[in-house]
């Protein structure tokens, strides 16, 4: 059954989710009162099938395919701020009734609760707007996106010497029932196209990446970006690098390009605000709730409701409604980004933000789609201000630590020099420490725009989709680590 | 646990192998070879004394490769039902047909040597006897030691975990290999100083055997010392200066050297050392090992993904690029004898180090005039096209010989190329901490950027 099938579960339908792990709903309640046998205050269960296909071309060829199926079901037990869990992919009962005497094991006493009787919750209007589902594609339609992107890159340039592209899709179905008595079911649809360029020049070799997709359908490579669009973009990333110069090394003015530099936000700011850090007070923002932290330009919201986005789902991963959470309010700290177990013990509401990468890891907070909002200066105006200063136009990646000392890697940025780019400058490193970054952005634009639809975040060794967005900034100082 | 045990007995896992190869012939394919992997695994993760998460969990996952007049197809599955399984198998060799036929698909030939699993000590039966009292005990010890030392503000929290993992591998050659191996790993992350102004970090070790793992004491002495040093650092102004590298920065840089020489990432040129066999890349210092037959070592195996036996490969010798390493597929496409590296579709590194020279690391530090030492690094930034390195830094400052002050928001850069070349003395300390290692090494020049 095709995402696009139910945006919302019918009421009154049967349990397909529950017929489909061939298990009875009276035998999960029974699960759950076992998990909560040794003195547990909550039990869970998530169900997990999916099936995820790939294909790839490189060296001019279609170079294989691959299916995957992924089938599973983690029990989750928590008792106070403890969590037990244990997880299987063998669903006969035998197997689970172990997984949940695993999890029961963090709790030592006699049990205290029962599971309540499962009512089925209803999903909201869906999120994932699929209009041709991948999963009832055939292979060859697959495959002919995947040599369009590879072809258009070939053929952008004489210098283009290598490209790979390859197009993977995934559909998953989850349950979630625990001793509350909630039941919920969601089925996740997933695409992405991607292409990778290398271009050579006297020896020199440089590479450009473009790519897109989200929680759509094939229609997505029609109306929003073609295969085309991602070959050519790659390639001209990869042509226009053979031409640049190292980067410059030093304190300077730094203009964040609108959309790609979202990422900027998700690695500084969005991390530190997952409340498990803050919980534990390893954030630096754990003390500053209500507080200002940044310049009043600065506005942050998470929202995993934007309709075919990478970081969107209906119901987060332990069944919470999610909503647009607003993080920082004119530079106050106005929220942190809440799972169940965070929520519970600091006494705050839940935000739908608990997600994990697959059965077998348990939930944490986690970023959705987050970013930074719109402000009021025009793009041009923001390059104009600046006399001597680097412009980021694309930036590969970040990490950050909780004493909010952060990284980026730039991969194509310019010089700008008396208010203009200038020269296309490649490989550069930003670093910074996040309080310091979020005071001294003294403009914002007025063209908010999301990245590129591939992103992936890791956590705790769990990784999961995110997309992330911002205007073009204005940070007053930075440190850019080129080459002097 | 002991249903655990009688379900993997050897016979059962590399029947369903078995079955499964047969099966892809009988539905047309040339050649097909399956894996099954069981693992068991036990992780727990204290936080101020208090347990936080414990996860104990068994699963099984299966995966195949079949191949059909030289077009290649994979799938992988977690539901090990015979009927999903079997329903893979026919829609992998039909999948095939669609793929273009690639000339250099296929399996190797059976290879006649066989490196035996127990003379690699890759398992540790203590591991699995180990009660869950005393893995949460490691874990409790090591970050109350920790945390014992005033200056640690915070904790990250401590983590015990072990890993019994079996594996099977069958190919239509007559390939057939099984063996299991063990893993345990205690670590402990701490942070010190105040909210605004705190610095981090962490110590772990990781081994095959039990009584091998360095004890609570040593990890959270090494941990507490890693993070303190680093309280009240200073910005530094950018230059160009001698940067050392600590054994685990040595690893990065060697973990990024291996991506540069993997064969896959030679044929399709996405590496600056393409091209350069049996060119000088680095100078005389520089000799770099991949051995997959260390005996107890985290990256030893008895026998790839391919099936081939694993060996002993010289990657640099005395600064000569000597080998690419490579699994089957790229050694053909390069002309090339595979390695013994193939893991899965890829190439991956086995025990894959610099080997360790002469000097005592504080001799290298005593003989530097102006220079940092890199500890830590942050972000990505590494571009094995162009070889280039810029990544976000932290070290320690070093003037005439001696530790000045710790320094961070800093970045570092350079290229890997001009590294190999820039080394200048070689470190005595090599430990295989990680598959991927080195000792503390010294380059002559790398730009450091701060204001």
């Amino acid at each position: 059954m095709g995402p696009n099938a139910s945006p919302s579960t019918q009421p009154g339908a049967p349990l397909p989710y529950v017929d489909h792990f061939s298990l009875d709903p009276a035998d999960l309640r029974k699960i759950l009162d076992l998990a909560l046998g040794s003195g547990g205050d909550f039990a869970e269960i998530y169900m997990e099938h999916g099936t995820y296909d790939f294909v790839n071309m490189e060296e001019d060829i279609i170079k294989e395919t691959a299916e995957s199926v992924s089938l599973g079901l983690g029990v989750r037990v928590l008792a106070g701020d403890k969590t037990g869990f244990g997880y299987t992919n063998d669903l006969s009962l035998e197997k689970i009734r172990k997984a949940a005497l695993a999890a029961s094991a963090i709790a030592a006493g006699k049990a205290k609760a029962r599971p309540a009787r499962f009512r089925e919750k209803p999903l909201k209007k869906s999120v994932y707007p699929v209009s041709t589902p991948a999963n009832k594609a055939g292979l060859k339609k697959k495959i002919g996106l995947v040599e369009e992107a590879y072809v258009a890159a070939q053929k952008f340039d004489g210098r283009i010497a290598k490209v790979k592209s390859y197009f993977q899709d995934s559909l998953s179905h989850i349950a979630i029932l625990n001793s509350d008595g909630l039941f919920v079911r969601d089925t996740r649809p997933m695409v992405k196209l991607v292409c990778v360029a290398i271009s050579e020049q006297r020896g020199r070799r440089e590479f450009g990446f473009w790519g897109g997709g989200g929680r759509v359908g094939l229609e997505y490579f029609g109306d929003v970006l073609t295969p085309r669009d991602i070959g050519e973009q790659a390639a001209r990333e990869a042509v226009l690098l053979l031409e640049a110069a190292d980067a410059p090394a030093g304190e300077m003015p730094i203009v964040l390009s609108p959309g790609h530099s979202g990422v900027l936000i998700h690695e500084a700011v969005g991390h530190l605000l997952e409340a498990d850090f803050n919980r534990k007070k390893t954030s630096i923002f754990w003390n500053k709730m209500g507080k200002k932290v940044g310049s009043d330009l600065v506005t942050i919201y998470d929202d995993p409701r934007i309709p075919a986005f990478r970081g969107s789902y209906n119901v987060d991963d332990e069944g919470t409604a999610p909503r647009r959470t607003l993080l920082i309010e004119k530079g106050v700290v106005r929220g942190f980004l809440q799972d169940r177990l965070s929520a519970r013990l600091m006494g705050q509401p839940m935000t739908g933000h608990g997600r994990r990468q697959d059965y077998s890891h348990g939930p944490i907070p986690r970023m959705a789609n987050t970013y930074i909002d719109r402000g009021q200066y025009a793009p041009e105006e923001i390059v104009k201000s600046v006399k001597r200063g680097f412009y980021v136009a694309s930036l590969s990646g970040g990490q950050v630590e909780d004493s909010g000392k952060f990284t980026f890697s730039v991969s194509l940025g310019y010089l700008i020099e008396d208010g203009k780019l200038t020269a296309p400058v490649r490989q550069a490193t930003l670093i910074g420490t996040n309080i310091d970054i979020l005071k001294r952005i003294d403009m914002a634009g007025s063209d908010l725009r999301f990245g590129l639809q591939t992103g992936t975040c890791s956590k705790e060794g769990q990784d999961v989709p995110v997309a992330d967005g911002c205007p073009t900034l204005k940070i007053s100082k930075m440190t850019v680590g080129g080459r002097t | 646990m002991r249903e655990a045990r009688a379900a993997s007995r050897p016979s059962d896992l590399r029947a369903l192998a078995e079955t499964l190869v047969a099966f892809a012939a009988k539905c047309g394919a040339d050649e097909a070879e399956v894996s099954v992997v069981d693992g068991r695994e036990f992780d727990v993760d204290v936080r101020k004394g208090r347990i936080e998460n414990l996860v104990e969990a068994g699963s099984r996952t299966c995966g195949l490769k079949v191949i059909k007049d030289k077009r290649t197809a994979y799938a992988s599955s977690s539901d090990l039902v015979p009927e999903t399984l079997r329903r893979l198998v026919r829609n992998a060799v039909r999948r095939a047909e669609l793929a273009s036929p690639d000339e250099f698909a296929g399996q190797a030939p059976r290879s006649i040597k066989l490196v035996d699993p127990a003379a690699l000590d890759l398992f540790d039966p203590e591991i699995a006897g180990l009660d869950s009292k005393t893995k949460i005990g490691l874990a409790r010890e090591t970050e109350r030691i920790a945390l014992s030392d005033k200056r640690i503000t915070n904790s990250h929290g401590a983590n015990f975990g072990t890993n019994e993992i079996r594996s099977v591998l069958v190919l239509s050659n007559g390939f057939v290999g099984e063996f299991e191996q063990t893993y345990c790993e205690l670590s402990v992350g701490l942070q010190a100083g105040e909210t605004d102004s705190r610095v981090e970090d962490s110590w772990f070790s990781a081994k095959r055997h039990f009584k091998k793992l360095a004890a609570p004491e040593e990890v959270a002495r090494r941990a507490v010392e890693r993070t303190v040093r680093q309280l009240r650092p200073r910005k530094l102004r950018t230059q160009n200066v001698p940067v050392i590298f600590e054994p685990t920065q040595t690893s990065w840089l060697m973990a990024f050297l291996f991506a540069c020489v993997s064969g896959t990432a030679v044929y399709q040129k996405a590496t600056f050392l393409a091209g350069k066999l049996g060119e000088k890349i680095g100078n005389g210092l520089v000799t770099v090992v991949d051995d997959g037959l260390l005996p107890g070592e985290l990256g030893s195996r008895p026998f790839d993904s391919d099936g081939l036996p694993a060996q002993k490969t010289t990657v640099v010798e005395r600064g000569v690029l000597k080998n690419y390493l490579c699994n089957i597929y790229a050694a053909r496409k390069l002309q090339l004898e595979s390695t013994g590296n193939a893991d899965g579709g890829g190439v991956s590194p086995n025990n894959f180090f610099l080997e360790p020279g002469t000097l005592a690391p504080r001799d290298i530090i005593s003989e530097t005039k102006k220079g940092l030492i890199l500890t830590r690094t942050l972000g990505h930034g590494l571009n094995s096209v162009s070889g280039d390195i810029s990544r976000g830094a932290f070290g320690l400052w070093v003037e005439n010989g001696e530790l000045a002050y710790p320094v961070s928001e800093i970045t570092i850069s350079g290229n890997l190329g001009r590294i190999l070349n820039d080394i200048e003395a070689v470190g005595n300390d090599l430990e295989f901490f990680s598959p991927v290692t080195g000792p503390t090494i010294k380059v002559a020049e790398m730009t450091v950027a701060g204001t």
